[in-house]
């Protein structure tokens, strides 16, 4: 009997032809299929790094989202977050908003969620998709907000016992017209701001603070983006306790940081010495 | 149209502004109109690969025509192997590694009854970077390149393998044994012979000089002191193939089969417990404009859509490694927006001048699986597509170069 009669070449191959009962087949032997099933947990365990920093932060080089911060790298994979923050990571979804657009049979409506993530301890992230069903807009933002994680400086009121509790000095954020101003604020005293950028800052992990704001606050989009812009500049103020002068560290991806070397001199150098050699 | 009439009704000022802000939303939508279409087009059929570890490395060798990654070639046509100045980098001058090879038969034509695609690239990532230039440039008669695809194909009677379908019960065995590999890699013809001991086979100085280094040194004098060929390295005249041992370099990356499945199987259902939330989204209908802002900000710009579309599309199967799509229309899935060749930056077939179309992509997870290390110098990259023959056409030689292309992560600069 000849196998394979029509198809080119013997048995298990990629080839341009039919393949109908052999995938199912392979399938089966495999236990793979069976897998599907198995829900968001199972994806998690098994994922597969694509990037760099990813296959980094899988082996366990990469511990804590600091040494991604200090160097400015990219986090373009969510699941990079996900292990370094582990079960603290909290999510909340804080908005669903139908949004419609005006078709020839009707309106066309799709969702848009608005998704918060953080840990309580120093990291926020805001992700917003909009997609045509609710959950996976829902899924969207909270990866897109898993991948815009950013640190936030916490310092002290008066006397420095304990952890820090709140913002390190007087900050203020601005988007649009909305001013959002950050006042340090004594143990004890809670969040005092308004219902949403109380949620954000929860999710910062700041205790006590007080907020003032001015502009047209209705206006919840600018409102969030100004507390958000105010939470990123507590780490860009140039307090007195950074005067002392540090020391650059090699980034996981570059073999020199300072300005003098230059990448492109030491490939060629590797060249020259091999055609030597 | 809709705005004459509302000019010309008296509303409130609440339903202007309500209006107003379905006018800004129409735009809104009209920009999200372009998504919607983009994500009906790709309805083409594409063929994973996953790699997993063989459960009998026998089952890789060639006679069964195996698709595998990392380890040695298994060879389709045992004989007439790549000659030295295509099997060398076009930069450092060194043998190129094995990375990958697929079974890919043709049915439609005779002549491809059999087709094999292999993958070879430099481990240098210095040279993948020069590699990048190389590839941009159009109509260079003899690229020079450090990722190299080949492409063989037998038809259904050949002098080697025989024309009935491999039994697969452990029987099997290759009918004739091919030239000798080298001793180092196990991959490239071994036409140089060790001056001493005239056993031991290099493709290339530089491997008999690391295999002198790690070993052969002390190897080569047992040799040559005993009469019978005992030493591991050697090849001899019988038609039973060791699958292991069979090379001596420490620096291939380990072997694994690929695995063939269907993307369209890893489809899955997502839970229907949306109906609720849709009621309640819908009680509140006062829309408020400035979360559009807010969007621009926190949403995605092109090339973020681009990487969120490209997770998306692998999240069905994490841990694929290989893409294939038999469909000449289809094009490649690519994870970021820069490099990307254009349809003229694709050459013509180094042999029968027609067109070169898509057919398999190879995804970084593969450089997990290989478990290189993740040094600011070692290998990466976003994707290597291969461009094939798109009428496989038949040539002289046996193994046929095919055009490969790399798109890499950009390396990440300190601001």
């Amino acid at each position: 009997m000849e196998r394979g009669g029509d198809r080119g070449g013997f048995g298990r191959g990629f080839g341009r032809g039919d393949r109908g009962g052999r995938g199912r087949g392979d399938r089966g032997g495999r236990g793979r299929g069976g897998r599907r099933g198995g829900g968001r947990r199972e994806d998690e365990q098994k994922w597969v790094p694509v990037t760099k920093l990813g296959r980094l932060v899988k082996e366990g080089k990469i511990v804590s989202l600091e040494q991604i911060y200090l160097h400015s790298l990219p986090v373009k994979e969510h699941q990079i977050v996900e292990t370094i923050l582990g079960p603290q990571l909290k999510d909340e979804v804080m908005k669903i908003m139908p949004v419609q657009k005006q078709t020839r049979a009707g309106q066309r409506t799709r969702f848009k969620a608005f998704v918060v993530v953080g840990d309580g301890n120093g990291h926020v992230g805001l992700g917003v998709k909009c997609s045509k069903e609710v959950a996976t807009a829902i899924r969207g933002a909270i990866i897109l907000a898993k991948l815009s994680v950013v640190p936030v400086r916490r310092g002290y009121w008066g006397n420095k016992i304990g952890k820090p509790h709140t913002v390190p000095c007087k900050v203020t954020g601005k988007c649009g017209s909305v001013t959002v101003r950050m006042v340090p604020a004594p143990r004890g005293a809670g969040i005092v701001a308004a219902r949403v950028p109380k949620k954000v800052l929860q999710f910062a992990g700041i205790e006590d603070v007080f907020t003032s704001s001015r502009g047209s606050t209705k206006t919840l989009g600018n409102f969030v983006k100004a507390t958000f812009d105010c939470l990123m500049k507590t780490y860009a103020f140039l307090t007195p306790d950074l005067w002392i002068e540090s020391r650059f560290a090699k980034s996981p991806f570059q073999e020199y940081t300072d300005l003098l070397a230059k990448p492109t001199k030491a490939i060629l150098d590797d060249v020259v010495e091999r055609v030597d050699a | 149209m809709e705005s004459d009439l509302r000019s010309l009704r008296i509303t409130s000022i609440e339903k202007e502004e309500e209006d107003e802000e379905r006018e800004d939303f129409g735009k809104e939508g009209e920009q999200e109109d372009d998504e919607d279409d983009e994500e009906e087009e790709d309805e083409v059929e594409v063929t994973l690969g996953f790699a997993e570890k063989p459960k009998n490395p026998r089952l890789l060798l060639r006679h069964l025509f195996p698709s595998k990654a990392g380890g040695v070639p298994a060879w389709l046509d045992p004989v007439d192997l790549p000659a030295e100045k295509s099997f060398t980098c076009g930069f450092c001058r060194e043998p190129l590694q094995f990375l990958l090879q697929i079974y890919a038969p043709i049915s439609d034509k005779e002549y491809t009854f059999h087709r094999m695609l292999y993958v070879f690239m430099c481990p240098s990532m210095s040279c993948l970077l020069r590699d990048q230039h190389e590839q941009w440039k159009r109509t260079v008669e003899n690229p020079c390149r450090s990722v190299k695809i080949f492409r063989c194909q037998l038809p259904r009677s050949n002098p080697f393998y025989s024309s009935e379908p491999p039994k697969r019960n452990g029987t099997d065995i290759p009918t004739i044994t091919g030239a000798p590999l080298c001793c180092w890699c196990g991959s490239w013809k071994g036409d140089k012979v060790c001056g001493s001991c005239k056993i031991a086979r290099y493709c290339s100085a530089k491997h008999q000089s690391l295999h002198w280094r790690l070993g052969h040194k002390i190897e080569c004098s047992k040799i040559l002191n005993l009469s019978e060929t005992s030493a591991s390295c050697i090849v001899n005249g019988k038609a039973k193939v060791r699958a292991t041992d069979k090379y001596a370099s420490n620096s291939l990356w380990p072997e694994y089969e690929i695995i063939i499945e269907e993307e369209c199987t890893f489809d899955s259902e997502i839970p229907e417990y949306n109906r609720s939330i849709t009621s309640l989204a819908f009680t509140s209908n006062r829309i408020d404009e400035t979360y559009q802002l807010l969007s621009d900000k926190f949403e995605a710009d092109t090339d973020k859509k681009v990487w969120a579309s490209f997770q998306e599309r692998i999240a069905k199967a994490p841990e694929q490694v290989l893409r294939y799509c038999q469909d000449p229309a289809a094009k490649p899935l690519w994870p970021l927006t820069i490099g990307c060749p254009s349809k003229a930056d694709i050459p013509r077939c180094n042999y029968c001048k027609g067109p070169l179309c898509y057919e398999f992509q190879i995804m970084p997870q593969l450089l997990f699986y290989f478990g290189v290390k993740n040094d600011p110098d070692s290998l990466d990259w976003g994707t290597i597509v291969a461009y094939t023959c798109l009428a496989s056409c038949d040539a002289s030689i046996s193994y046929k170069e095919e055009f490969a292309w790399v798109q890499l992560y950009p390396t990440a600069t300190v601001a």
